[in-house]
Order: C-alpha cells, then sequence, then structure tokens
C-alpha cells in the first residue's frame, strides 16, 4: 500500500480483524438459527492464531509484491490480508438425542465476545483516524 | 463484509421458530378437539428443521462445497405425530365408540408449553444475533462521522 507511512501495521490489522470477526458473526447467527436442527454441529471461523503469526512474520525478510500479477511467496500469502481463517466445527461436550450440537449459552457468549472485540477494533481505528487528524492540524 | 448474511440467517431462524410456535399454539388450541375433516381426532402436529446453505457471495459458495459454509434453517416438513390417540371413557359423547371410550387428541399440553418456552428461547437468540449483526454494522458506519 502506498500510504503505508501513514496508515500503519495496526490499521492493517484492525480491518482484518473487523473483516473476520464479520464472518465469525455470520457462523455464530448459523449456529443460533440452527439450535434446533437435528443432526447440526456448530462451526466457528478460527484466526487468532493466524493472524498473529502473520503480524510475526512481517518482521522477517519479505518478497515484494511490487506488481499486481506476482504471487506472494509460500508461507507468507501477503501477509496480514492474505489471513482467511478456517473454519472449525465446536460441538457441545454432548451431543443432543437428535445430534444436534448447539449449545446455546455456549453460542450466546461466543456472539457477546465477537461483539466486543468487534466494537474494541472500531474504537481504535477511531482513535487512529483521530490522533492521525490532531497531527495534520498541528495539535489544535 | 457481508453483513447481510447474517441477517439473512437469523431471519430465517426466526421463521422457523415462529412456524413452530404457530404448530404448538395449533397443538394446544386443539387439544380436545374429536373432530378433523380427515375424520378422527386431531394429531399434534411437529416442524422438523433442515440446515441448508445460506446463499451468498461466491467465495461462500465455495466454502460450501466442502460443507463448512454459513447455513441457515428451514422448515423441511410438517410431520403428523402418529402415536395412538387419548382414550377417555366418556359415553355420553357423541363421538364416544362401542364401549363409550372417546379418542382425544395425542397432544400433552404440558409438554407443548415446553415445547414453546424452548421456541421462545430460541427465537429471542435469533432477535439477538440479528442485533449483535446490526449494531457492528452502525458500530463501522460510526467511523465515517
Amino acid at each position: 500500500m502506498a500510504l503505508d507511512g501513514i496508515f500503519n501495521t495496526t490499521i492493517n490489522l484492525l480491518e482484518k480483524n473487523l473483516d473476520l470477526r464479520v464472518r465469525n458473526q455470520n457462523f455464530i447467527s448459523a449456529n443460533l438459527a440452527n439450535a434446533e436442527t437435528p443432526g447440526y454441529i456448530p462451526t466457528n471461523l478460527s484466526f487468532e492464531g493466524e493472524l498473529k503469526t502473520a503480524l510475526k512474520s512481517r518482521g522477517g525478510t519479505e518478497a515484494a509484491v511490487t506488481n499486481p500479477r506476482h504471487i506472494p511467496l509460500k508461507g507468507q500469502a501477503g501477509g496480514i490480508d492474505g489471513v482467511r481463517g478456517t473454519v472449525i466445527e465446536t460441538p457441545a461436550g454432548s451431543l443432543g438425542r437428535d445430534g444436534n450440537g448447539v449449545e446455546l449459552e455456549n453460542e450466546m457468549g461466543k456472539l457477546v465476545e465477537n461483539q466486543i472485540l468487534y466494537n474494541a477494533s472500531v474504537q481504535i481505528i477511531a482513535k487512529q483516524f483521530e490522533t492521525l487528524k490532531t497531527a495534520i492540524k498541528g495539535g489544535i | 463484509m457481508d453483513f447481510f448474511s447474517a441477517m439473512n440467517v437469523s431471519s430465517s431462524g426466526m421463521t422457523a421458530e415462529r412456524t413452530r410456535m404457530n404448530l404448538i399454539s395449533s397443538n394446544i388450541a386443539n387439544a380436545n378437539a374429536t373432530r378433523t375433516p380427515e375424520g378422527g381426532p386431531y394429531k399434534r402436529k411437529d416442524p422438523v428443521f433442515s440446515a441448508v446453505p445460506a446463499e451468498g457471495s461466491f467465495a461462500s459458495t465455495l466454502g460450501q462445497a466442502g460443507g463448512r459454509g454459513v447455513k441457515k434453517v428451514e422448515v423441511a416438513l410438517i410431520q403428523e405425530d402418529q402415536t395412538p390417540p387419548r382414550m377417555q371413557y366418556e359415553p355420553t359423547h357423541p363421538d364416544a365408540n362401542a364401549e363409550g371410550y372417546v379418542a382425544y387428541p395425542n397432544v400433552n399440553v404440558v409438554g407443548e408449553m415446553a415445547d414453546m418456552i424452548s421456541a421462545t428461547r430460541a427465537y429471542e437468540a435469533n432477535v439477538t444475533a440479528a442485533q449483535a449483526a446490526k449494531s457492528m454494522a452502525m458500530k463501522a458506519l460510526d467511523l465515517l462521522r
């Protein structure tokens, strides 16, 4: 990104975090909607570890993608932008008699957690922009 | 980011739970109905839910190829409970059989009540999920202010 100097890694990371949290929200909604569907196993998007690895690997040597037709090196996968998360199955400890693995309390907990972390990211982005604005205005 | 598939999925859940609630109401209302257009006492009805892939972007369709995408819920069919009717000795009843027994619907009102609470809670969970998706979308919009 040309504006990497101003919009540093933090913005990039938060942006990706927002994107992935929205996708996770879709999965949690699906689990709640299917709370009574026989044989349904709840799924979730797991991406925290992947994001962390992508963030860490930024320090090492990177093959820069200077042309849109370049293919990023294996393992690098475009750094933070390349994090897609993996869909994992999260069945409850004991399946119901109909084979449904959704635990409502568990899903509600995940819903709230996801929402709070999303809101936190939004707030930090807003703060970053505010700081930038202060700098542009010269502290006025 | 697509907030709308979360909304779509939650509303499918609400629709399914509402259908279930309608059937429970019907079961309770007809708990003592001895006559139906098909003949015989009323039979309790149950919805059968099934998880179907939520239509959406190409990426999510691609994810579904492996059966790992976001799934919404649909009422696949409404099935009639085939358990035998409740027989009650009431010789004066116009629908009593030769031995004086009346066939009452196989509805257990207490069971229906429990189902009703479960349907209410599941509906509320879907409302909460939809609200969460909405508030997240609004928060993102707030960045523009």
